[in-house]
């Protein structure tokens, strides 16, 4: 099986496809990220599908890697006299132009002496791995099902057949490129490989200068930068909703049932986002964040779901695939995400604090937007009392997590802050100071342990919740506190899972068999509260410590398995690079 | 050909379809917002969006409402369901036609093939405007049919 943290992820913001080690490209949904996948070997097995383009026989690799700020990814692997290099990539500006929505262009070139190359090219649609209807139409070989069409092409077309492996030679400074077109609902868009390979270097370049655009003193910029590409990878851009990650059913544990489908929207990872953008200097990325996220939540306001669709719809119920073997034997995969009826307080603060972090970067909200976000500061005003099924979606019967608490003295806290500079009435203004105060005495009270001299997972709970890292960047407590550096200090003591790693909760404790690995997200928010309090020197070690951990793209997995240093879960994750992003900011300022 | 009243009903018309339009939006129906969608052809600005969209609506109300009244005049008929059954085509060509091409013209709508550099600010609408919720079809069909039944009612047929 290959390692999770082998793919690279190749997108146009539109749809992502992983490509592994060995060139072959095993996950790509169309005609969009949540769409059906065409190759899906990742969870579907080897009868989903899959593009293999990589040398005969078995070769080592000999350098792999993303051409600089690019989203274009470079394989080469050594041969005895010589080397095999493959060059692939999504061309993702084609607005304006007369190209196909999806253009994914593969290149083969050998150095040294000529190289044997196999091509094995066998695209499946959907859960029953349909087999297209193929015809040959001059050098492309078009695969059709119904309305979607899918064509391949390369300057050895004839010799191309779907779901037979063929053999060429790649003679060194006659590269071979392969280019596949996909047209849903409207015509194929034939592109010869030489004009494909061009708009490939041309996109390459336009990457370069939307990265040249990120503040040039950031810490740790490169890592950085790869985190801020992989978040717009994965930002649908014609409707501007982030996915939380390209894949479904990555498993958290190999074998194990915690497989979900991340191929839609969070509005809570959209809110880190925007802060991510911003911070690095990104303000249209972080507009644009933001715009989505109130339009898509528009039609269920004042209430905010806890995930949508990348068109604002609420996503299909949850189901799994039937025969599809998963990842590792990891089953159901599922198509759909089961999250969505949740109640969950959390989501509100990270919105409202999103808009907070807009309005104090000089970006005053349209009245619109002000709009929404009071309905969502009301909204908590009346609901903060309630149990949710908080930021981790158990799926057991709702609790009092302090998190959400938290969170919903965060969301009146931001909706009062940005009240001090935009249209509020007294009454209403009463009433959310009422509300702010009430939730502070009450997460006060409730939620902090003097046992464990630290805030807990629940009220009255012994566990701890790794979550709470976010209380020194909150401004409920003074992060020099006590009761803050205690609560830090107890959740790296008592939630570790080794170095630099933590349990986002005791492990098992969600009602569901099996455990899972240390959640990634919340050692970068770690390294924010060390940062936060004072600790920068701690932070730093524990942030490099973490970058150490990146696959050798500098992607990230959600979670990781403590003891292999293994990616878990949905690959990459959007949260996990936004919380890097968040980290690094921190740690550019000795005292956020 | 009644002018005076294509000058006046298609007015009155194109605002009852409008408020339904935004009645429904308001209840939770849609995100189809016409006069934001008209409007940030001219601004980006939402709420200026707003105004300039209305007028712009208003507009193109009285354009669509002298289809109607030349039909009238030329069957010599003007009745409310014969209004609607135009209501019927009318709806048919926004939701098949103007809206998935209005990408093409609109500067701050993206199309699906939108990416990293578009300075797009909407979602394109899609095939009947299925994007922007799936009972906006449902929606704007009524609201036509309101538009069409009260030119009928309204425009004589002469």
């Amino acid at each position: 099986m290959t390692p999770i943290a082998d793919y690279g992820l190749l997108g146009d913001t539109r749809t992502a496809a992983l490509s592994s080690s060995d060139g072959s490209l095993d996950w790509m949904c169309v005609p969009r990220f949540d769409g059906e996948p065409v190759f899906g070997r990742l969870v579907g097995g080897s009868a989903a599908g899959s593009f293999r383009l990589g040398p005969a026989v078995p070769l080592p690799v000999a350098d792999r890697r993303y051409r600089e700020h690019t989203a274009t990814l470079q394989t080469s692997w050594a041969a005895p006299d010589g080397r095999l290099t493959l060059t692939e990539g999504m061309v993702a500006d084609v607005g304006g132009q007369l190209l196909p929505a999806t253009l994914l262009v593969r290149r083969l070139s050998a150095e040294g002496a000529p190289a044997r190359a196999r091509v094995h090219f066998d695209p499946r649609l959907g859960e029953r791995h349909r087999p297209p209807r193929v015809r040959r139409r001059g050098t492309d070989l078009v695969c059709e099902w119904g309305t979607l069409a899918l064509s391949l092409t390369c300057e050895e077309g004839a010799a191309l057949e779907v779901g037979r492996s063929t053999t060429l030679t790649v003679s060194p400074g006659r590269p071979v490129t392969f280019v596949v077109t996909i047209a849903h609902r409207e015509p194929l868009v034939h592109v010869s490989p030489d004009a494909a390979w061009a708009l490939l270097e041309a996109d390459g370049s336009r990457w370069a200068a939307w990265a040249g655009r990120v503040d040039p003193d950031l810490p740790f910029r490169d890592a950085v930068i790869r985190s801020l590409l992989t978040l717009r990878l994965l930002t649908y851009s014609p409707s501007g909703a982030p996915v939380a990650a390209p894949t479904t059913s990555l498993p958290e544990q190999p074998g194990g049932l915690r497989n979900w489908d991340y191929r839609y929207a969070w509005p809570r990872d959209a809110s880190i986002g925007v802060a991510a953008f911003l911070g690095a200097g990104l303000g249209d990325e972080a507009r644009g964040f933001l715009w989505w996220l109130l339009h898509a939540s528009r039609l269920q306001r004042p209430r905010l779901p806890v995930l949508l669709t990348l068109d604002g719809r609420l996503p299909p119920a949850e189901r799994s695939l039937r025969g599809w073997p998963g990842y590792a034997a990891s089953t159901p995969v599922r198509v759909g995400n089961g999250a969505a009826d949740q109640h969950q307080l959390d989501g509100y603060g990270w919105v409202v604090d999103a808009a907070w972090v807009m309005v104090r970067a000089g970006h005053p909200l349209y009245s619109e937007t002000w709009r929404a976000i009071r309905g969502f500061v009301d909204r908590v005003s009346e609901r903060w009392s309630e149990p949710d099924a908080g930021i981790w979606e158990i799926r057991g019967d709702a609790v009092q997590h302090v998190h959400s608490k938290l969170m919903a003295w965060l969301a009146v806290d931001r909706g009062l802050r940005i009240a001090e500079t935009h249209r509020l009435s007294d009454r209403r203004r009463r009433r959310w100071l009422a509300a702010r105060d009430a939730i502070g005495v009450d997460v006060r009270a409730a939620g902090y342990s003097s046992a464990l001299g630290s805030y807990t997972r629940s009220y009255g709970s012994p566990d701890l919740d790794a979550a709470l890292l976010v209380l020194p960047l909150v401004g409920l407590e003074d992060p020099h506190s006590s009761r803050v550096r205690g609560t830090v200090d107890a959740i790296r003591e008592r939630l570790s899972a080794g170095g630099p790693l933590l349990f986002r909760y005791p492990p098992g404790r969600d009602g569901l068999d099996g455990t899972e690995g240390a959640f990634l997200p919340c050692s970068f928010w770690l390294v924010r509260a060390l940062a936060c309090t004072g600790r920068r020197d701690e932070a730093l070690r524990v942030f490099q410590d973490l970058l150490a951990r990146a696959s050798s793209l500098g992607l990230y997995a959600e979670e990781m398995d403590p003891t292999t240093g293994a990616h878990l879960g949905n690959f990459p994750q959007a949260l996990t690079h936004a919380a890097l992003v968040q980290a690094a900011l921190a740690l550019r300022e000795p005292e956020a | 050909m009644d002018w005076a009243g294509w000058a006046v009903f298609g007015l009155v018309a194109t605002s009852v379809l409008t408020a339904v339009m935004t009645t429904a939006q308001l209840a939770g129906l849609t995100r189809l917002d016409l006069p934001l969608v008209l409007g940030t052809i001219l601004t980006e600005d939402p709420d200026r969006a707003r105004l300039a969209g209305f007028v712009i609506h208003l507009g193109v109300g009285q354009v669509f409402a002298l289809g109607y009244a030349l039909v009238f005049a030329l069957l010599h008929r003007a009745t409310w369901w014969l209004g609607g059954l135009l209501g019927l085509l009318h709806v048919a060509v926004v939701l098949m036609v103007l809206l998935p091409v209005l990408p093409g013209l609109h500067p701050r709508m993206a199309s699906h093939r939108a990416g990293p550099v578009s300075r797009a600010v909407l979602e394109p609408p899609g095939l009947l405007g299925l994007n922007y919720g799936v009972q906006t079809p449902v929606v704007a069909l009524a609201a036509h049919l309101v538009y069409g039944a009260a030119l009928g009612l309204l425009l004589q047929a002469r």
